[in-house]
């Protein structure tokens, strides 16, 4: 694959000289990265390298002690209202997928939309099926069939919620979209078709950040970002990726370098 | 078209739209000067030693009143929940009916609240300290006494069938296999009835039983603002005191939540435990001794005055229809309001970080401040009648509903809501999707079980609002007609006895997976 990037548009994501501290070291220090549109970024790296941490200060979860982030080339708005906004265009599809279980797949899907409707019609949202043709489109690009549309998540399989999740995230249409290890505790066909399904979700104006805690899925990406002990070791396309590079990453965590 | 669970949690706020339609024509023209006397008094509470110590020496004896009370209720409770267990008679004689013929006869003393008992009480033996103390304890005991054996019944019975088949003798089975079990849950709704007897100490104390409630009644009656709110105030420091240290020992001894949204565990740290109740029985004697407890005063019963001719004929003539009728329809207004307004009020505030911490307050002051008092309050603007009344008990049950919906929020849903959060949703759709979707149906169980707690409090507010049986009890105690007494005893603990069943019925469909 190539990636559609555009060069001339500010990077979806810019973090320059990104450092959250932590108890014993930095959980990030110093790391400076760039997202473009059309770009399939894995990031690498062993347990508590500082993956979930760098994805966390991505999403706007958390906001590093130094350095600037910035979305679209803008920093991190201050009024709530233009907050929202600027949230509204990062996609985070979540290890626990945290989607609302007691809720139907549709209102789900529809929780995407959330930032953008008024609330009223939120509010209703929980009454009625709202928008139903384009939760069904969003289900069939995941291949799941819109009869699930009136299904509560949680008479789901594991399968099926990991395809949920990734149709609501479609709902949202953010330009770019996080992923904390997605494929952790998934079958190796299951974790292959996700990530699949996944990267088939890039396009020129949406880019894709993934943390893996395996090297050997990295077929299909542009870039390759590695982390160690909060810092950037590597950045540079996968074919770059040499295997001392990622025995180093893995140094001591034996089962994720060999899988 | 069938609402989701987190717009069913809304549902019951409803009930405002006909409250605010209806308040205007309520209003009788006067008193809004003395609301905002009282308002303004709460900055300035009064610091004169004399009151000081007026309120301390009366929230001492509700304190005691409470501490004995409560006591009293957990070993009655404890040997009758054992008594009405169906698993101990069938583990003993192999049968269950004993069990059956005791829960049945304790659904009478739970069906009267404490306030009846002690004005009954008050009526037969004259004022004692001891009554506050009995008052508390017969409805309390019948309440741990159905936890008890509910809690034992539901414990699964394989050990106990294993040591049998062993050959251990039934009493030693069960005391191995269910004692240990039985003791996180008991302990957690133990930790609970304290709270609950600290507030019910001080209603007593509003209707004469002595201590900081009578104190307080009086600093409202004589409109002495200053003072009423320095005794407030000491009784939410010693009210949000007591709720710390339960809930920190609920932590420390690893009890259940009360809002059941975790499950039960086996109790940590057995040794603090049995050392809590070893040092309890000195307290609880001290306490007793302090308050000049005498059980046997009990025993010396005042001759009851004549039936008056014709009495049970005027009693079956009294207006019984809307007398239940206004009965049934406060509590479903203060259900409703209390169930319906934690939530909408949660989602108001959500957008500020001193919002909840300002609702914290609101509902602390609320679970502390007695309805009748609320009631009276309520009178120096509105005409007396069931809304009063509603506010009123809707007011208090709002303050330990709300406390209870806050404490399952922040058990639940805190990811879910995060999630929201990162995709740019606003805080109050994030609250409403992430956290209220996973507590709806326990909050809502747990508003049906309080649904049948307001049934048994409307005896409370009816007392001063005027309304439903609660008015006529107050006319027939004043009167002595204890015929007409003893039918309105009856009413009120049929009604009980339908609407624990009820409520029963509803919280079973709510928990039904």
């Amino acid at each position: 694959m190539t990636p559609a990037t555009t060069p001339t548009a500010a990077p979806v994501l810019e973090l320059q000289a990104i450092h959250v501290p932590g108890r014993a070291q930095p959980r990030l220090d110093g790391v400076s990265l760039r997202l473009q549109a059309g770009e399939r970024v894995a990031l690498l790296g062993a347990s508590g390298a500082g993956k979930s941490t760098l994805l966390a200060v991505a999403n706007g979860l958390l906001q590093p002690q130094q350095g600037t982030v910035l979305w679209s080339g803008r920093k991190r708005a201050r009024s709530d209202r233009a907050r929202r906004r600027q949230q509204a265009g990062i996609g985070t599809l979540w290890q626990d997928l945290r989607l609302i279980e007691e809720l139907t797949v549709q209102q789900n899907l529809n929780c995407g939309r959330l930032a953008h409707w008024p609330w009223p019609k939120a509010v209703l949202n929980l009454l009625l099926p709202l928008e139903s043709e384009a939760c069904a489109q969003a289900l069939r690009q995941v291949d799941l069939h819109p009869q699930l549309l009136s299904q509560p998540v949680g008479e789901l399989s594991g399968g099926q919620r990991q395809r949920v999740a990734i149709a609501r995230l479609l709902r949202q249409e953010p330009q770019l979209l996080l992923a904390d290890e997605p494929l952790a505790s998934l079958d190796p066909r299951l974790a292959q078709e996700l990530l699949q399904l996944l990267l088939e979700q890039v396009s020129p104006q949406r880019a894709l950040l993934l943390s893996l805690h395996r090297p050997d899925l990295l077929q299909g990406f542009d870039r390759v970002i590695a982390l160690r002990e909060g810092r950037l070791c590597f950045d540079g396309p996968v074919a770059e990726l040499s295997s001392s590079v990622v025995e180093s990453l893995y140094a001591g965590d034996a089962g994720a370098a060999t899988a | 078209m069938k609402p989701a669970a987190p717009l069913v949690l809304l549902l019951p706020a409803l009930v405002l739209v006909p409250v605010l339609l209806l308040l205007p024509s309520l209003l009788h023209g006067g008193g809004w000067d003395l609301i905002g006397a009282f308002c303004m008094a709460a900055l300035q509470p009064s610091l004169d030693p004399v009151v000081l110590d007026a309120l301390l020496r009366g929230l001492g004896i509700t304190a005691g009143m409470a501490l004995l009370g409560w006591a009293s209720s957990l070993v009655l409770g404890v040997v009758l929940g054992l008594a009405s267990s169906r698993l101990l008679w069938r583990s003993l004689i192999g049968q269950a009916w004993p069990a059956e013929s005791l829960r049945r006869l304790l659904a009478i003393p739970r069906s009267i609240h404490e306030l009846i008992w002690g004005l009954l009480l008050l009526q037969l033996v004259g004022l004692q300290p001891a009554i506050a103390v009995l008052a508390i304890a017969i409805p309390y005991g019948a309440l741990v006494a159905r936890v008890v054996s509910d809690l034992l019944d539901a414990l699964p019975e394989h050990n106990l069938e294993a040591l049998l088949s062993a050959g251990v003798p039934a009493p030693a089975a069960l005391l191995t296999a269910q004692g240990p079990p039985l003791l996180p849950g008991l302990i957690s709704y133990s930790g609970y009835r304290l709270e609950c007897a600290l507030r019910s100490a001080t209603l007593l104390g509003v209707f004469g039983l002595g201590g900081l409630g009578n104190e307080l009644l009086l600093t409202l009656q004589s409109l002495e603002f200053r003072e009423l709110w320095s005794g407030l105030w000491l009784l939410l420091a010693v009210m949000l005191s007591l709720e710390a240290i339960v809930g920190r020992l609920r932590q420390r001894w690893g009890m259940p939540a009360r809002f059941g949204l975790k499950g039960g565990s086996v109790g940590r740290r057995g040794r603090e435990l049995v050392l809590a109740l070893v040092l309890l029985i000195p307290l609880v004697w001290g306490v007793g001794h302090a308050l000049a407890i005498e059980p046997a005063a009990l025993l010396h019963w005042q001759p009851l005055p004549p039936v008056a001719p014709h009495g049970w004929q005027e009693a079956m003539a009294l207006p019984w229809l809307p007398l239940v009728g206004n009965t049934v329809l406060l509590t479903v207004l203060a259900a409703a309001l209390a169930v319906g307004l934690a939530p909408l009020l949660l989602l108001l505030v959500a957008p500020w970080r001193w919002g909840e911490r300002l609702l914290q307050l609101l509902w602390a002051l609320g679970r502390l401040w007695p309805p009748p008092l609320t009631a009276l309050l309520l009178l120096f603007v509105l005409k007396p009648g069931v809304i009063v009344a509603a506010l009123a008990l809707g007011f208090h049950n709002l303050g330990i509903l709300g406390r209870l919906l806050l404490e399952g929020a922040q058990a639940t849903g805190a990811q879910r809501q995060q999630a929201l959060g990162a995709a740019g949703c606003g805080p109050r759709l994030a609250l409403l999707y992430g956290r209220f979707s996973g507590l709806a149906r326990s909050y809502l169980a747990y508003g049906a079980y309080r649904a049948d707690v307001i049934l048994r409090e409307t005896v409370v507010v009816g007392l001063v609002a005027g309304t439903g049986l609660g008015s006529q009890l107050r006319e027939s105690l004043s009167s002595f007609a204890f015929d007409q007494i003893a039918l309105l005893l009856a009413a009120y603990a049929l009604l009980t006895l339908v609407g624990e069943d009820l409520s029963d019925r509803t919280r079973q469909r709510l928990l039904q997976p």
